[in-house]
């Protein structure tokens, strides 16, 4: 059973169409790349996914729950939200037990389950530093974090490693790459750099302009051009992006 | 279901409002207010210039039309200013319902009206000795003074939700507790006939009216209870179409659905 299914899912702001019918499916266990440039609809298929907009028409289902029960599916994903900012004055700590009693868990599990989770992004050490004194790369682990603390089936991650530096993009690859590979969630990726993609992907949904220009696996959707590089160009060249 | 975790969210928004928030702030500053006042008042009492009634009177009016300027400021604030902060996307990924989040906000908000009642008290005791009218007061304060804070509070929530600017939902609420404060300030209003219809249809004004019969007038608390309609039609109100309306209103975005 795919744990990511879209049909015709689309959504309108007036007469701009941010997202057309689009249609894909993802299989539990996988890491799927969401590629395009600025304003191709990444973020609005991340955002209608996860429940936090409406779509214009089309259905879908996440974690085998269908797209009307938002709350259904807000229980079994996690979301890295895209620019998510962050309660300055909060630690690490603070913040990863509120959401894990946001959740539903008791406050002892809620302690547990954060403590856990900011040793497994490498933050144990700091869990009560105020996030305001937090480097970029450490609230983007922490994010992550945040993301996995209702143990979810699927989890989004909008832009992890924007700003991060080499070392930092590093870290959070390997910690998606452990998402899906220990805890078995299925992972969506969106992100702008092809390399990272290359690197964590098994397949990829290239959209433009909120078009689907491709979907399938990276072998697939590379064949024939060379590259993702070449690929991700030839099917998103001459539409005058921002 | 959709989970109801009201009490989740309220004590994480009183925590953020009292221990690393304004909420200390603003009572202190309430609290440097009312000590001036209670100065003036005790010495004009002094110089026969005030009597004790209304002295006591004077502080509860004050108490209340602060406290619930203090309440309508930080409830303003509450989901325009996370959406400002970019914190609101993250609860609302989170099974918590939008009306949980709604009534959790408005309960804690409405912890800021809790506190400036707190903080009252000392300066009606310390006015009204001698004349059993502290105790009475304070009853008086926490009764309808709840229930404008519940009403109005849950306006500036209301503005919150509707607006993306945090200064738009704050300049709509000041601007609301303005017309409502200005008429309180006319001393012939409730005499004459459209100021005694202007009075019953404003939440302040007819609380403050209310409050000053029994505490100044001496009346019993039941004597003009229909003065107390309004706060209670706004309170039920208000937080009606917030609990009705709430998943409509919690968006990432205002009015974008």
């Amino acid at each position: 059973m795919a744990s990511i299914e879209a049909t015709g899912l689309s959504k309108r702001y007036g007469a701009r169409n941010a997202l057309d019918g689009l249609t894909f499916a993802a299989e539990p266990g996988e890491v799927i790349g969401l590629l395009g440039p600025n304003g191709a609809g990444k973020t609005t298929t991340i955002r209608l996914l996860t429940t936090i907009l409406e779509p214009s028409s089309g259905t879908f289902t996440v974690a085998g729950e269908p797209g009307d029960r938002p709350h259904r599916i807000r229980q079994r994903i996690g979301v890295l939200p895209e620019s998510g900012g962050y309660p300055a004055r909060q630690t690490g700590a603070e913040y990863l037990r509120y959401a894990a009693r946001l959740f539903g868990r008791s406050r002892r599990d809620a302690r547990s389950a954060a403590d856990r989770l900011l040793d497994d992004v490498g933050l144990g050490d700091r869990a009560g530093t105020r996030i305001s004194a937090y480097s970029r790369g450490m609230k983007q682990r922490l994010g992550i974090a945040r993301a996995l603390v209702n143990d979810p089936s699927v989890v989004f991650l909008d832009e992890p490693t924007l700003g991060l530096d080499p070392a930092g993009q590093r870290e959070i690859l390997a910690t998606i790459g452990e998402i899906a590979g220990r805890r078995g969630a299925t992972v969506v990726l969106s992100t702008h750099t092809l390399t990272e993609v290359e690197q964590v992907c098994g397949s990829v949904l290239i959209l433009d302009h909120g078009r689907l220009r491709a979907a399938g696996p990276l072998a697939d959707v590379v064949a024939g051009a060379g590259s993702l590089s070449a690929a991700f160009i030839s099917l998103t060249e001459g539409a005058g992006h921002e | 279901m959709s989970s109801n975790r009201w009490d989740v969210v309220a004590e994480q928004e009183s925590r953020e409002l009292w221990i690393g928030g304004r909420g200390p702030v603003l009572v202190f500053g309430f609290s440097l207010l009312l000590s001036a006042m209670t100065y003036l008042a005790a010495t004009n009492r002094a110089m026969n210039f005030l009597e004790q009634r209304e002295a006591v009177n004077l502080t509860v009016q004050v108490g209340l039309a602060v406290g619930v300027l203090l309440t309508v400021v930080v409830s303003a604030d509450a989901i325009s200013g996370e959406r400002e902060r970019g914190t609101f996307e993250s609860l609302l990924l989170t099974p918590v319902s939008r009306r949980a989040i709604v009534v959790g906000k408005l309960v804690a908000a409405s912890t800021m009206w809790l506190a400036c009642l707190i903080v009252t008290l000392p300066y009606l005791w310390v006015l009204g000795r001698g004349v059993a009218g502290a105790g009475q007061a304070a009853l008086l304060t926490l009764v309808v003074g709840t229930l404008v804070a519940l009403g109005l509070g849950g306006v500036g929530l209301l503005f919150s939700a509707w607006t993306n600017s945090n200064k738009t939902s704050l300049a709509c609420g000041l601007l609301l507790l303005l017309v409502l404060f200005a008429p309180t300030q006319l001393p012939a209003l409730p005499k004459t006939g459209i100021g005694e219809v202007i009075t019953r249809v404003n939440p302040i004004g007819s609380a403050l009216h209310y409050i000053s019969q029994i505490l100044v007038s001496r009346r019993n608390w039941t004597h003009d209870l229909s003065y107390l309609a309004s706060p209670v039609v706004v309170a039920l109100v208000v937080t009606g179409v917030l609990i009705v309306a709430g998943p409509r209103l919690v968006r990432l975005t205002a009015g974008l659905r």
